[in-house]
């Protein structure tokens, strides 16, 4: 049996607010990644996704429970070069160009040979004499995956790959990623936009208020929580200005409520409906 | 599973590759060329420094201790532009933690006390700009003194130079922003001025400027030339007053940069 890319137990981080008051960020995330695997953390924003990454990456240590990656601790992982990250809140220095940014970490990961390598593979030899301030949001993003993938890693992170990327731009990041994946890397991506989810990971583990609400194949997860709906027109006389007559969909709740039917909510997209009803997040009535 | 497929062939060919080490001189290299690449930055560090040499005494022969006034002035000018220097490296260092690039460097096998050797190293070469420039200025336009007067001046501060690196770091741990790296070399005028490095004082200013950070490395680093004897029979300082000036001011920038750590660390 191989070694997991990454096993939690019990994870959870509490904050320290400056009137003593405690914000549990995470709160008991159990979680084995096998080596290969695609998984996204689907969430919305203030879920603990961002929170969970910083400790997978041991920069931010667990207030209980313990976190291991390659069976070595993060920290060691890191060391090693086995685990990398595109971090929502990593930041680049602007008067370095592009090519002296990946030269200046490969030489901190002693690996000044993969600098050619990772600019081929993130196409950003165009880009490799200018600075990184008068590159887009979208160029920065591409450089901080150039970045992650120089220690060559058996494991990498994204927290919000895609934030400030056009539409072209996403695609052209994940089509690099799918590529990155054939060859055997494991993929963790933290996520709030559903679409990339359902179209990349082979896996979704859905996160709210610091815990893990739903854990399986990304199409499991889609058709346990989404299945399908349905749709019906209520009659004109129980639609107005506000939207549909409160008494009227009681009455139609009662009607049904003999069916197993309990609940009324319609959503449109299928992983989306999985994703409102986990989170908890008010759909529009 | 993805259909595409480009062979990595870093990756296949070593399937565990032997533990690499950081190549420390190498990134100082990168962050060196980067900061004399900083037109701002130099100008403060070089060209005014410069100037003001100019402005204040260059090519003045009249005698002074071992050497002439124009010597004065030049250790004085350059010492400015080292503590200018440092101030402006150890500054940038502290604000680039802050901005994010501190994330990226941990997630290589950098340590923190690698990281601070690497920045103390680029500051250090930063301030022997300076040093060096405006020193050959005073050469080329009448400094002069002994063999001593030249090359203990210029190694005192330098070396000395290092005090305002932790001087930097502390104001920029102390009072975080974007804006702290200024605040910081705006003050370095301010107290080059109450140092006695600009303009010979006397008199009250004198007595307050005794206990101002610049006070004593500047007066140590003239120490050679003047054995301690102020401009204008102002006074004498003995080498003790000007040790302990360095020493005093070197524990309170230490104390400031840690407790401003302590308070930044807090608050994640």
């Amino acid at each position: 049996m191989t070694t997991p890319a990454l096993r939690a137990t019990g994870l959870t981080k509490v904050f320290r607010g400056e009137g003593g008051e405690t914000v549990t960020a995470v709160d008991g995330i159990d979680l084995t990644i096998g080596s290969g695997e695609i998984v996204a953390f689907l969430g919305p924003n203030g879920a603990g996704k961002t929170t969970t990454v910083d400790m997978f990456l041991g920069l931010t240590s667990p207030t209980s429970g313990t976190i291991e990656v390659y069976g070595e601790s993060p920290h060691r992982a890191v060391v090693d070069g086995r685990v990398s990250a595109v971090m929502q809140t990593g930041g680049l220095l602007p008067d370095f160009t592009v090519r002296e940014t990946i030269r200046a970490i490969a030489a901190l990961h002693g690996r000044p040979e993969r600098v050619d390598v990772v600019i081929e593979r993130t196409g950003l030899g165009p880009l490799a004499g200018r600075l990184v301030k008068a590159c887009s949001g979208g160029e920065q993003q591409r450089l901080k995956f150039a970045l992650a993938l120089v220690p060559d890693p058996d494991l990498v992170i994204l927290d919000e790959p895609t934030t400030g990327m056009d539409v072209g731009a996403r695609q052209q990041f994940w089509d690099t990623m799918r590529a990155d994946a054939a060859d055997g890397r494991t993929i963790v991506f933290a996520t709030h936009y559903l679409a990339e989810a359902d179209a990349f990971a082979d896996r979704t583990v859905l996160m709210a208020r610091g815990r893990i609400r739903a854990d399986g194949p990304t199409a499991e997860v889609r058709a346990a929580y989404g299945s399908q709906t349905m749709t019906l027109r209520p009659p004109a006389h129980a639609v107005g200005v506000h939207g549909i007559d409160d008494a009227w969909l009681a009455d139609v709740r009662r009607a049904l409520a003999p069916l197993g039917i309990t609940d009324l909510e319609v959503s449109s997209a299928s992983l989306e409906a999985a994703f409102l009803a986990l989170t908890g997040e008010e759909a529009t009535r | 599973m993805s259909t595409i497929s480009i062979p990595d062939t870093q990756a296949t060919a070593t399937p565990r590759r032997p533990a690499a080490r950081p190549l420390a001189v190498s990134y100082a290299g990168l962050d060196l060329k980067r900061q004399l690449r900083d037109k701002v930055g130099m100008f403060f560090i070089v060209a005014l420094p410069a100037f003001l040499f100019f402005v204040f005494g260059m090519g003045d022969d009249e005698s002074y201790g071992s050497a002439n006034v124009a010597m004065y002035v030049m250790v004085s000018m350059a010492a400015y532009g080292a503590v200018t220097a440092t101030t402006t490296v150890a500054g940038a260092a502290a604000t680039e933690q802050t901005m994010g690039w501190g994330r990226q460097l941990a997630l290589t096998p950098l340590s923190s006390l690698a990281f601070v050797a690497i920045k103390t190293a680029v500051a250090m070469a930063v301030a022997a700009v300076p040093i060096a420039l405006i020193y050959a200025i005073g050469a080329a336009t009448g400094s002069s003194g002994n063999a001593v007067d030249w090359l203990a001046s210029a190694g005192i501060a330098w070396l000395g130079s290092a005090l305002f690196a932790v001087y930097g770091l502390a104001i920029c741990l102390v009072f975080k922003g974007e804006n702290a790296a200024s605040i910081a070399s705006g003050l370095i005028v301010i107290l080059s001025f109450l140092g006695n490095v600009f303009t010979p004082m006397d008199g009250l200013m004198l007595e307050i400027g005794r206990f101002t950070p610049l006070y004593g490395y500047a007066g140590l680093a003239r120490y050679p030339i003047s054995e301690g004897y102020l401009p204008m029979g102002a006074g004498h300082d003995p080498v003790w007053l000007l040790l302990a000036n360095v020493c005093a001011w070197t524990v309170i920038f230490a104390a400031l940069a840690v407790w401003g750590l302590r308070r930044r660390r807090e608050r994640v």
